[in-house]
């Protein structure tokens, strides 16, 4: 078995990080261990969601202080040649562990997760997902950036099984952070199980801060401190939208941004 | 008659427990232009970041009154709203902001803190339109993250276009002449030309000639160790051409 869990400093040139995690793997015959490999229930139960072969979902869960509109899946089993693209807003006054096991059942699937977590106060906000590759040829990317403000915890722990049949599968997982004041905590784990030879995966994981040369910067051009610092989370979390469905990108946007100017002035 | 824009008096900084600036004394009247030349390490940039306010110089002695307000109790925004601009030796990039917010943001802001309702979208479009062709930045620009993948020559032309858009009184250019090719180098100096007049004032540091052929400087400085070691006119640009920093 290769589980990678690395720890190797410098790479990406993302100027926030104070630290990071990076690790890829690329399909070359011989160096994986096929052994090790426990396979396990596919899930099931009430929070489990079917994509049937061929179906294409495409939601937003946002999950405020009083709640999410829709209950959040705690599994997804992706049938042959779908999609599923979800994305998570967690906006800040959250308590709440959001676990998500995603098993991909039908070749010839792509799956996409993106996340933003805004942690202030004393939120505690823990994503713990499994991304299973069962069978080979589907695609899974994961892009979860986050915020954690005052005495706030963050926590990421994201699993990528890849079986060993699972061959042409391809994952990516990549989760940044952003510390905002010495009592908030972050806590990312990435960890790839790869138990297949012809696979391409990758995960990056940073924790850093606000960038003090681009603060400056702003400052300098007459941008107050406040404002300089939520264009910069804006810019820190807005990637992610890229994810959202088109007809709601836009009022997503408007709304974590009216969080994070609400983030920085508590 | 001059009025006085600028005055520096036994300025001493430092960072951390370095002393960098050690007694820099500089008057600069309104209209003026003067260059401040000096050895690398001299303390030009620092004198640049204490005057817009960088938080990791701690002056430790002396003052600055930028007209007759002190500046040294004014936080960088409030340095750059009352007129104070710097081009930055080596710009800084801001992945994910555009340079239009980033403008649109820099000048409403100082319009907010003047008590004026932020500038009408197409005043502002018309405004960006015209400072990029100043400095003929390519009309793409705009939509582009600010310093992001720039040239080091399309950096500087970036900040001569953010001076242009903010129109200070004081413009500080710290080495905006460093790494530009002949005609870059041109086109910034008639940038910075076109942008004087008689309200206004600028130092221009540099280690080159050129650009000071282009802005005939009124005063040079030469900077060693952190203190002005002499002051005179453009004759000094040629002592240093010809024989070095070493005869101060
Ligand atoms: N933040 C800092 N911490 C420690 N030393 C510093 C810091 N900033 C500047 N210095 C030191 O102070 C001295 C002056 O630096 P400065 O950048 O002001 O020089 P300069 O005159 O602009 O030089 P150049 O012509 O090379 O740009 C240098 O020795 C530099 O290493
Ligand atoms: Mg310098």
């Amino acid at each position: 078995m290769k589980a990678l869990n690395s720890s190797n400093m410098g790479g990406r040139s993302m100027n926030i990080q104070m630290r990071e995690s990076e690790g890829a793997i690329h399909g070359k015959k011989g160096t994986v261990d096929h052994g090790n490999y426990v396979e396990v229930p596919v899930v099931c139960g009430p929070g489990v969601k079917e994509i049937a072969s061929g179906e294409h979902i495409h939601e937003v869960f946002v999950v405020g202080p009083d709640g999410t509109q829709a209950s959040l899946p705690s599994g997804i089993v992706v049938g042959e040649a779908a999609t599923a693209d979800i994305i998570f807003i967690v906006l800040p006054g959250v308590k709440q562990d959001i676990p998500l096991t995603v098993d991909l059942v039908g070749e010839g699937s792509t799956v996409h997760l993106a996340g933003i977590y805004l942690c202030s106060g004393n939120d505690h906000v823990t994503f713990d997902i499994t991304m299973n590759h069962r069978v080979g040829h589907c695609v899974s990317r994961q892009v979860f950036n986050g915020l954690a403000a005052n005495a706030s915890k963050a926590e990421f722990f994201g699993r990528i099984v890849v079986a060993p049949d699972a061959q042409k599968t391809e994952a990516y997982q990549e989760n940044h952070n952003v510390v905002l004041s010495d009592n908030a905590h972050v806590n990312t784990k990435p960890r790839l199980e790869i138990y297949a030879d012809d696979v391409k995966c990758s995960h990056g994981a940073t924790v850093g801060r606000l960038d003090e040369d681009a603060q400056f910067y702003m400052e300098s051009r007459g941008i107050p401190e406040d404002e300089a610092k939520v264009l910069q989370m804006i810019s820190f979390v807005a990637p992610v939208l890229e994810y959202a469905p088109e007809a709601d990108r836009e009022a997503l946007a408007t709304r974590v941004e009216d969080a994070i100017r609400h983030l920085s002035s508590v | 008659m001059n009025d006085i824009l600028l005055e520096i008096k036994d300025l001493h900084a430092s960072a951390g427990d370095k002393e960098i600036l050690r007694g820099v004394n500089l008057e600069i009247g309104r209209g003026e232009i003067h260059a401040v030349m000096g050895p690398n390490g001299a303390g030009k940039s620092t004198l640049s970041s204490v005057l817009t306010g960088k938080p990791e110089y701690t002056v430790t002695q002396g003052s600055i009154e930028f007209m007759g307000q002190d500046l040294l109790a004014m936080k960088p925004e409030e340095r750059a709203w009352a007129g104070i601009f710097m081009s930055f030796q080596y710009p800084i990039e801001i992945p994910g902001v555009s340079i239009t917010n980033f403008m649109k943001t820099a000048i409403n802001s100082k319009r907010k803190a003047q008590g004026i309702e932020p500038m009408k979208a197409a005043d502002f479009l018309r405004l960006m339109k015209e400072k990029m062709a100043l400095v003929q930045m390519k009309p793409e620009f705009a939509k582009r993250e600010v310093n992001v993948g720039f040239s080091g020559g399309e950096k500087k032309r970036n900040e001569i276009f953010q001076m242009a858009m903010l129109d200070p009184t004081l413009a500080i250019l710290d080495e905006t002449d460093s790494g530009l090719d002949v005609d870059a180098l041109k086109i910034v100096a008639d940038g910075v030309k076109a942008l004087h007049s008689p309200e206004k004032s600028a130092i221009i540091i540099t280690h080159y000639q050129k650009l000071l052929e282009y802005v005939r400087p009124d005063v040079v400085h030469v900077l060693k160790a952190g203190r002005i070691v002499a002051t005179g006119g453009y004759e000094i640009v040629d002592k240093i051409e010809n024989e070095g920093f070493e005869q101060f």
